[in-house]
C-alpha cells in the first residue's frame, strides 16, 4: 500500500472498486470471526443474486432446476456490526498534500471495506450517519444487496452542519440490542460530544466500540500554509491565521486535546485508533480492526 | 478643428470607471482545528475589481474610434512621389525626376489645373521625410500657393492645343466680321459656319427681325435691340449692354461690328475672357519651402470610411456581449 492508494480514494468515485482494492491487499482473515461455525444449519432457499458466493449456490439444485439457488443458514452470525458516520462539516477538512482527498472520503472508504468483511463473513451491518444535525439510520440487514444498500449511502452522504444533540443521539441509541460491533469514524474534535457520550454508553452496555480518529498530515505536523486566512468550518468565530510564531501553540492545544481524550477511552476501554488519510487505508483498516491486546 | 475632438479621449474613463468596483474581499480557507489557534483580527484587503474585461475593451475601442471618426485623422502613408500633369513630355517628365533623384517614386498624374491644388489637399498624407516633386505645364495660380511641406516644381511649357471655335454671322455687313474673327490669332482658330449647329458657341445677329426659337448658343452678339426684347432691361457695362435670354447670354454695342483694331481685339478678348477662359499662363520652375503659416487643409476623410466599418463592427460586437452577459 503506497500514496497511489490513497490518490485512488480522492479520485475514484466508484467505492466498491476502491473497497474491493483495497481488501485484495489485506487478504482474508481480518475479522477474527468469533461467530465461525454457525449458520450451518439449514433454513431455506433463495435466487442468486450478483456478489453472493459461489460455495454457496446450491449445486445439485442447479442442475434440477436449471437456475442458481443459494442455500440461506438460519443465522450466521448473531454479530450486528453497526458503522458510524460523523459527517459534520468538520469532516471535510482536506489533505493539504494529496489533492481532492478529505476526511469524510477516507471515513467512507474504511467503513465500506468494513461493510464489505462483514457482508463475506455473513454478519448483519447497518450505518448510521451523523450530520446536518440529524441521525440518518440503514438499518442492519445481510447480504451483498444491502452491502450495496450501504453503500451508496455513504456515497450519498454530504459532511455539513453539526453533530446531532445528545437527547436526540440518546433516543437513537436503541438501534443496539443485541450485542454489536460499532465502528465509528470521526475527526474526534468536538470531545466530548454527544458522539462521545453515545459511544461510551454503548460502551457501558458491553458493545464492542472501535473509534477511528482522523487527522491530516498537516494537523499532526503543524504545516499549515501561512499564506492564506483560515476559518472554522462549524463555529462562526471569524479568521484565524497560521505561522511559525502559532505552530508550538497549536500543537501544543493540540496533543492537549487528544491527549485528554485518549485517557477518557482508555478510562471507557474503548479502543482508539488514530490515523492520518494520508496513510495506506490497508494498514489504518487493519490497525483499526485488530482485537485489542493481541 | 477636427483634431479638437482628441481632447474628448478622457471620455474613455467613464467605461474603466464602470467596469471596476472596490470590493472589500475576505478570502478564507475552512481549517477543522481552526479551534486550536488564537483568534486573529480578519485582516481584509480592499482590491480593485475588474468586471467584464473583453467588454470594457469593446467599449473603450468603441469610444476611441468614434473620436477618431470625428476628428478625422490623416495617416501619412505616401512616400516620395512625382506629380506629372496630363500632356506632360514623359521623356522630359523622366528626366526630370531621375535628375531629381525621385526616378523610383510612386507617380500621380493629374490635370495640370488641378496639381497644386490637389497636394495642398493631401500635403498632410505625405511621411514627413517624403519629398514631392510636381512636373509638367502647371498654371500659374491666381495667389503665390504656400504648402506646410516643401514642394518643388518644375514646368516646361507645352504646345497649346488647337482648338476650334464655331460662329455663326447673321448679317448684311458679314465680310466685315469675317475680317474681325480673321484677325483673331493664337490657338483657338474661329471657324465661321454658314448654318447655326449645336457647336456654335456664338451667334453674331445684325438683323433687325427676332431669330427663330429653336436658334441657341450660349453668347450672342446683338447689333439691333429691336430684335431681342430682353435688352430692354438690359444693365450697361463700358457701353456694351448684356442681358440674359432663354437662348442664351445677349451682348449689344450700338458701335458694332468694332472700326478700329483695339476695339475689335479687345471685343474678341473679353469674349476669351468672360465666355470661354482665360489662355493659361505656365508658371516658372520654383521650390517652395515648408511654410508655417501655410493653412492647414481641412481632412479630406480618407480614413472615415474605414473607421465607421470599425465602428458598426464595434457597435455590433458590444450588444452581442451586453446581452450575452445579461444572460
Amino acid at each position: 500500500m503506497s500514496l497511489a492508494n490513497t490518490a485512488l480514494i480522492a479520485h475514484t468515485r466508484k467505492l466498491d472498486l476502491v473497497i474491493r482494492h483495497v481488501l485484495a491487499g489485506l487478504g482474508h482473515g481480518i475479522h477474527a470471526g468469533r461467530e465461525r461455525g454457525a449458520g450451518v444449519e439449514f433454513s431455506e432457499y433463495r435466487a442468486y443474486v450478483p456478489g453472493d458466493e459461489w460455495r454457496r449456490v446450491d449445486w445439485k439444485l442447479a442442475a434440477r432446476a436449471d437456475r442458481y439457488f443459494v442455500r440461506e443458514a438460519e443465522r450466521d452470525s448473531h454479530v450486528a456490526v453497526w458503522l458510524i458516520l460523523d459527517a459534520s462539516a468538520s469532516m471535510a477538512e482536506p489533505s493539504r498534500s494529496v489533492d481532492g482527498l478529505d476526511k469524510l472520503a477516507y471515513a467512507r472508504m474504511l467503513l465500506g471495506c468494513v461493510a464489505a468483511i462483514a457482508q463475506r463473513q455473513g454478519d448483519a451491518f447497518g450505518l448510521v450517519v451523523l450530520g446536518s444535525g440529524k441521525v440518518t439510520f440503514t438499518p442492519a440487514l445481510r447480504g451483498p444487496r444491502h452491502l450495496q444498500r450501504v453503500l451508496s449511502q455513504l456515497q450519498r452522504t454530504e459532511a455539513e452542519g453539526d453533530l446531532p444533540d445528545t437527547e436526540t443521539l440518546k433516543a437513537s441509541l436503541h438501534f443496539a440490542q443485541s450485542p454489536s460491533a460499532i465502528y465509528a469514524a470521526s475527526d474526534l474534535l468536538d470531545w466530548p460530544s454527544p458522539l462521545s457520550i453515545a459511544l461510551t454508553r454503548l460502551r457501558q452496555m458491553r458493545h464492542d466500540v472501535r473509534v477511528l480518529g482522523l487527522q491530516t498530515q498537516a494537523e499532526v505536523d503543524a504545516s499549515f500554509s501561512s499564506d492564506l486566512a483560515y476559518r472554522d468550518p462549524e463555529r462562526e468565530e471569524g479568521v484565524f491565521r497560521f505561522g511559525a510564531d502559532l505552530k508550538e501553540g497549536y500543537r501544543r492545544n493540540r496533543e492537549q486535546h487528544f491527549g485528554a481524550l485518549t485517557a477518557q477511552c482508555r478510562k471507557n476501554d474503548i479502543p482508539l485508533t488514530l490515523a492520518a488519510i494520508e496513510q495506506a487505508p490497508g494498514e489504518v483498516l487493519r490497525r483499526w480492526l485488530r482485537r485489542p491486546g493481541r | 478643428m477636427n483634431a479638437l475632438w482628441w481632447l474628448a479621449l478622457p471620455i474613455l474613463l467613464l467605461p474603466v470607471w464602470w467596469h471596476r468596483r472596490k470590493r472589500v474581499q475576505n478570502k478564507a480557507a475552512p481549517m477543522a482545528t481552526a479551534r486550536f489557534l488564537p483568534r486573529t483580527e480578519p485582516r481584509q484587503t480592499r482590491v480593485w475589481l475588474w468586471r467584464d474585461p473583453l467588454l470594457l475593451l469593446v467599449r473603450c475601442l468603441l469610444l476611441a474610434v468614434l473620436i477618431g471618426w470625428l476628428a478625422d485623422p490623416v495617416y501619412p502613408f505616401r512616400g516620395d512621389t512625382v506629380v506629372v500633369t496630363e500632356g506632360a513630355d514623359p521623356a522630359w517628365a523622366l528626366r526630370e525626376a531621375a535628375q531629381a533623384g525621385l526616378a523610383n517614386a510612386e507617380r500621380v498624374t493629374l490635370p495640370a489645373e488641378q496639381a497644386l491644388g490637389w497636394v495642398h489637399t493631401h500635403e498632410r498624407e505625405w511621411q514627413r521625410d517624403a519629398r514631392l516633386l510636381v512636373l509638367g505645364d502647371v498654371p500659374m495660380p491666381a495667389a503665390q500657393p504656400a504648402f506646410g511641406r516643401p514642394v518643388e516644381v518644375r514646368t516646361q511649357a507645352a504646345a497649346p492645343v488647337k482648338v476650334e471655335r464655331h460662329v455663326y454671322i447673321a448679317s448684311e455687313r458679314a465680310a466685315e466680321w469675317r475680317r474681325m474673327f480673321a484677325a483673331q490669332v493664337g490657338p483657338e482658330k474661329i471657324i465661321v459656319d454658314d448654318t447655326p449647329d449645336a457647336a456654335t458657341t456664338l451667334i453674331v445677329w445684325d438683323r433687325a427681325e427676332t431669330p427663330p426659337a429653336s436658334l441657341r448658343a450660349s453668347l450672342w452678339w446683338v447689333t439691333q435691340p429691336s430684335a431681342f426684347p430682353e435688352l430692354a432691361k438690359a444693365r450697361t457695362l463700358s457701353g456694351m449692354r448684356y442681358a440674359d435670354s432663354a437662348r442664351g447670354r445677349l451682348w449689344h454695342h450700338a458701335d458694332w461690328p468694332p472700326r478700329d483694331p483695339e476695339a475689335a481685339r479687345a471685343l474678341l478678348d473679353d469674349w476669351q475672357q468672360l465666355h470661354i477662359k482665360p489662355r493659361p499662363y505656365t508658371m516658372s520652375s520654383q521650390a517652395f519651402a515648408a511654410d508655417k503659416d501655410a493653412n492647414a487643409p481641412a481632412p479630406g476623410g480618407a480614413l472615415r470610411g474605414i473607421l465607421l466599418a470599425i465602428l458598426a463592427a464595434l457597435f455590433v460586437l458590444e450588444r452581442t456581449l451586453t446581452h450575452a452577459r445579461r444572460r
